[in-house]
Parts: structure tokens; C-alpha cells; sequence
């Protein structure tokens, strides 16, 4: 079976427009394709989309989290190895935390982490047969977005379609959220979300409206603000 | 939800039916039935290995296969290790070093073709865990009858009491090719290649059920 772009792709259909391409362009393939000699053939089941220029990848309901280098995790610190933190991080293995991967650590000065706290961190190894590896710094030491967060935030996962869904710059949710109430959030490739709004119900009705966003198109986002705006006014 | 008919009028598979991510626990679920055929699979995986099962090159692939009563028998286990074997032709494995995939199967109903009828659950339940398959796996069962020497595909249990032999074919979807084949009776090289041939072209009919259901569940996203 042949696809192409917008339609459903299931594992070992071969995709169209890639395979008569012509030689000299450059491709990339994102997730869900491989070659397969002369061919391109999907491995995963979804709709096959083209990003900018010749970008090709499928767009997959995926719940196992399966670490990429650069992606920014949120993670559950389990227990302390001599100077390394193992954080849970939903993958099939947990990721090492070095205790001097955090904005002004040294020797003498160590970080104060305690086993529970929840992480917000990139992953600055992902290799399939290496252990994860996370950083709470960027390249220049400073710890921008990245670090412990708050114990009196919330914490909840969902699936990554969503989380990609709402990260994508278009997607109007958060902005529209942000109206209403004060919210701080973070939110992990790895499909968990934390969130802390000025009260409890606050945090809850932007987490329900997170996960309601799941099943609304963009343009419908607008609608279910309001309606989580106005469900806030008579609860106060 | 979709019955299709095949050129024989004994030929026509019964009516499947399928639930995707029916289960909130595992990484991908599918709830499949195949006429009063009935079974849940559900998939973990990639997850950490146990040490004994830990293979450095790739993921072990565990089958946990559970009838509706009584612990698993020895006609279990077979069943077991024929899904183990066909996932892991589907599944790119290399993919996952150090890892293991969990896949559970449990029994509801049986009315026939079990063994198909896992098969194909697991299929579904890979499809949507969102693991890398080479390609999709579909499994059609058939039979011969005894007076009557007629194929008959996808039988049910009054009708396989009848049986001189059954087969189970798995094809993959990419080249059609015969991934696995369980044979029960006596038959003739014939027997077997005119139902090998048959239950090629009733596979297309299980494809494409499988594609209907993820273009259902993938258009709603």
C-alpha cells in the first residue's frame, strides 16, 4: 500500500512522494519513517504529515515515553547514588541528575534536592543504549526554566499528542488561560504536566482544561477558555 | 463493525470488531472480536528487562497469554510462543536494546480461531503502543470440512466440530508473505495450498479492517 501526505500510514506502507523524489534533495525523515533501500516505509500508524521544507514524519498516539537528546523532561527524583540523583522520567530506564547539573553548584555548595521533589530538566544524553543523562543548565550555567519545582504544584500526565499539541507556538491555549488567572507550568515532553495557580481550584480547572484541549480544535479553544473562566467566577 | 464477502459463499469472514486504548494502564490495549471470538491484549513496553531476560542487541519480547479459567495449559503455551515469535518478526526490536515488551493477552470468549484472533489483538494493541513494526501482521483461520471437503474460512465451534483439518496462516502486510502457520489433522499438500491460498487473499479483508479502525481513531486526535 502507497500513501501519501495526509493520510493514514500504517507500519509497512511504503510512502509516495519521498520515494519519487527527486535524488539530489535533501530529505528528513522524522519519526514513524526509515529507509528501507530505495524505499521509504512507515513503522508507525498515523497520518502522515510534511513539516517545513522536506520534513516527513507521522504523527503517532504514543503513551511510553522513549528519550531524545534536547527534549525537556519532567522528572521525580527516587533516590540519590553518591553524587548522581536517579530521576524517574517514564522511560524504560531512569536518568542520572549529576548534583553539579544545577546553576551554581560546586563541591562545597550542593544542590538542595530531596528524593520526591519533581525536576524540570533537559536531556543532555538520550542514546538507546546508554543510561539518560539530565541537566538543570544550558550551556552558559544558567538554570533559565529548568530546575526544581515547587512541592505544592500538581502533577499529572497525559498522552504526547497532546503535549505536542499544546506546545506548538500556534496553539492559543495558554495564552488564552493566561487571561484569566496566574499560572505556573511545566510541561515534559514525556507526556507529564505540572502545574500552580493562586488556589487549588484554579490548578484544577486549568488542568482539566489542558486535558479537555486534547479533543478541541484550535479554533474551538477560544469557547473553552471562557467557559473554564466563567466556571472559576461562580466557584469564588 | 465490517463483514466482507469472499468469491465462495462459505468464504466470508465473520464480523470484526475492534476497541483501541481500552485499557488505561498499558502503553497500548486493543479489545478485539472476531464473530463471538473475544480477547484483550494489552502491551508495556519498552520497560527495564529482568536481568536473566536482558539481551544487549535488542528487546526481549515476553508473551503473557491468560484463558478465561484455570492456569495456563500446555495449549497455552504454544500460543504464547507462536505470538512471541510473530511479534518479534513484526516488531524492530534493535530498536530498544536492554529492554523488554511485555505483551498480555486475555482470553474472553472462545468460539473459535482463537489463535487468530490473538494474533490479530496483539497486532492491533502494537499499532497503538506506538512501538516500530516492519509491518502488520494478520492471521485468518480456516478449515476443511469432513463429508463435504469444503474450505471454510473463519469457522466457528459447531462448525469446526466437523473438521478434518484447521489451519491458522499469519501474513504480513507489506509483501504478503506466510510469517507463521499452525496446522491441526491430516490433509493432502493440495488441502494446504489451496487454503494457504484462500486465506491469503481473506487477509487483505483483516488489513484492511485494521486500517478502517486506526483512520477511525487517528482522524478524532
Amino acid at each position: 500500500m502507497e500513501v501519501t501526505v495526509g493520510d493514514v500510514a500504517m507500519p509497512g506502507d511504503i510512502i509516495k512522494d519521498i520515494s519519487t523524489h527527486n535524488t539530489k534533495d535533501k530529505i528528513i525523515l522524522g519519526p514513524g519513517l526509515r529507509r528501507d533501500g530505495e524505499v521509504i516505509v512507515a513503522s508507525k500508524a498515523g497520518v502522515l504529515r510534511k513539516g517545513q521544507s522536506a520534513t516527513y514524519y507521522i504523527d503517532s498516539y504514543q503513551k511510553r515515553y522513549i528519550p531524545n537528546r534536547g527534549e525537556n523532561v519532567v522528572g521525580i527524583v527516587t533516590q540519590k547514588v553518591g553524587d548522581i540523583f536517579k530521576v524517574d522520567i517514564a522511560a524504560s530506564e531512569q536518568a542520572g541528575l549529576s548534583y553539579m547539573a544545577f546553576e551554581g553548584a560546586s563541591k562545597r555548595n550542593r544542590p538542595d534536592v530531596q528524593v520526591g521533589d519533581v525536576v524540570f530538566a533537559k536531556l543532555l544524553v538520550a542514546s538507546k543504549d546508554m543510561e539518560p543523562e539530565l541537566v538543570c543548565v544550558d550551556s552558559l550555567g544558567k538554570k533559565g526554566k529548568l530546575g526544581v519545582l515547587s512541592s505544592d504544584g500538581m502533577l499529572f500526565t497525559c498522552s504526547f499528542s497532546l503535549v505536542r499539541k499544546i506546545l506548538n507556538p500556534e496553539c492559543p491555549l495558554f495564552k488564552m488561560l493566561g487571561k484569566e488567572q496566574a499560572y505556573d507550568l511545566a510541561v515534559g515532553m514525556n507526556g507529564r504536566v505540572w502545574i500552580k495557580a493562586r488556589s487549588v481550584h484554579e490548578t484544577i480547572a486549568v488542568a482539566n482544561a489542558i486535558l479537555a484541549a486534547e479533543y478541541t480544535a484550535l479554533s474551538e479553544m477560544n469557547s473553552l477558555c471562557n467557559r473554564i473562566a466563567k466556571m472559576l467566577l461562580q466557584q469564588r | 463493525m465490517e463483514g466482507t464477502e469472499i468469491v465462495e459463499d462459505e468464504g466470508i469472514l465473520r464480523p470484526m470488531k475492534c476497541e483501541l486504548n481500552h485499557l488505561t494502564m498499558p502503553d497500548g490495549s486493543a479489545m478485539f472480536m472476531q464473530g463471538d471470538t473475544a480477547v484483550v491484549a494489552g502491551i508495556y513496553g519498552p520497560v527495564e528487562a529482568r536481568v536473566q531476560k536482558m539481551m544487549y542487541d535488542k528487546a526481549s519480547i515476553e508473551v503473557v497469554y491468560t484463558p478465561i479459567k484455570g492456569p495456563p495449559c500446555v495449549d497455552d503455551r504454544m500460543r504464547e510462543q507462536i505470538i512471541k515469535e510473530t511479534c518479534e518478526a513484526a516488531l524492530i526490536a534493535t530498536l530498544h536494546p536492554g529492554t523488554a515488551i511485555c505483551i498480555n493477552v486475555q482470553e474472553l470468549q472462545d468460539s473459535g480461531g482463537l489463535l487468530a484472533c490473538t494474533v490479530n489483538a496483539a497486532c492491533l494493541a502494537l499499532i497503538n503502543s506506538g512501538l516500530s513494526m516492519k509491518f502488520m501482521i494478520g492471521a485468518v483461520n480456516c478449515m476443511i470440512e469432513k463429508d463435504s471437503q469444503k474450505l471454510i474460512l473463519d469457522p466457528d465451534t459447531t462448525q469446526i466440530q466437523e473438521a478434518k483439518a484447521t489451519f491458522t496462516f499469519i501474513f504480513d502486510s507489506s509483501k504478503k508473505d506466510l510469517v507463521s502457520c499452525q496446522t491441526t489433522g491430516r490433509f493432502t499438500e493440495k488441502e494446504f495450498l489451496y487454503s494457504f491460498d484462500k486465506c491469503k487473499e481473506a487477509s487483505q479483508c483483516v488489513f484492511q479492517f485494521f486500517r478502517s479502525i486506526v483512520t477511525k481513531y487517528a482522524t478524532r486526535i
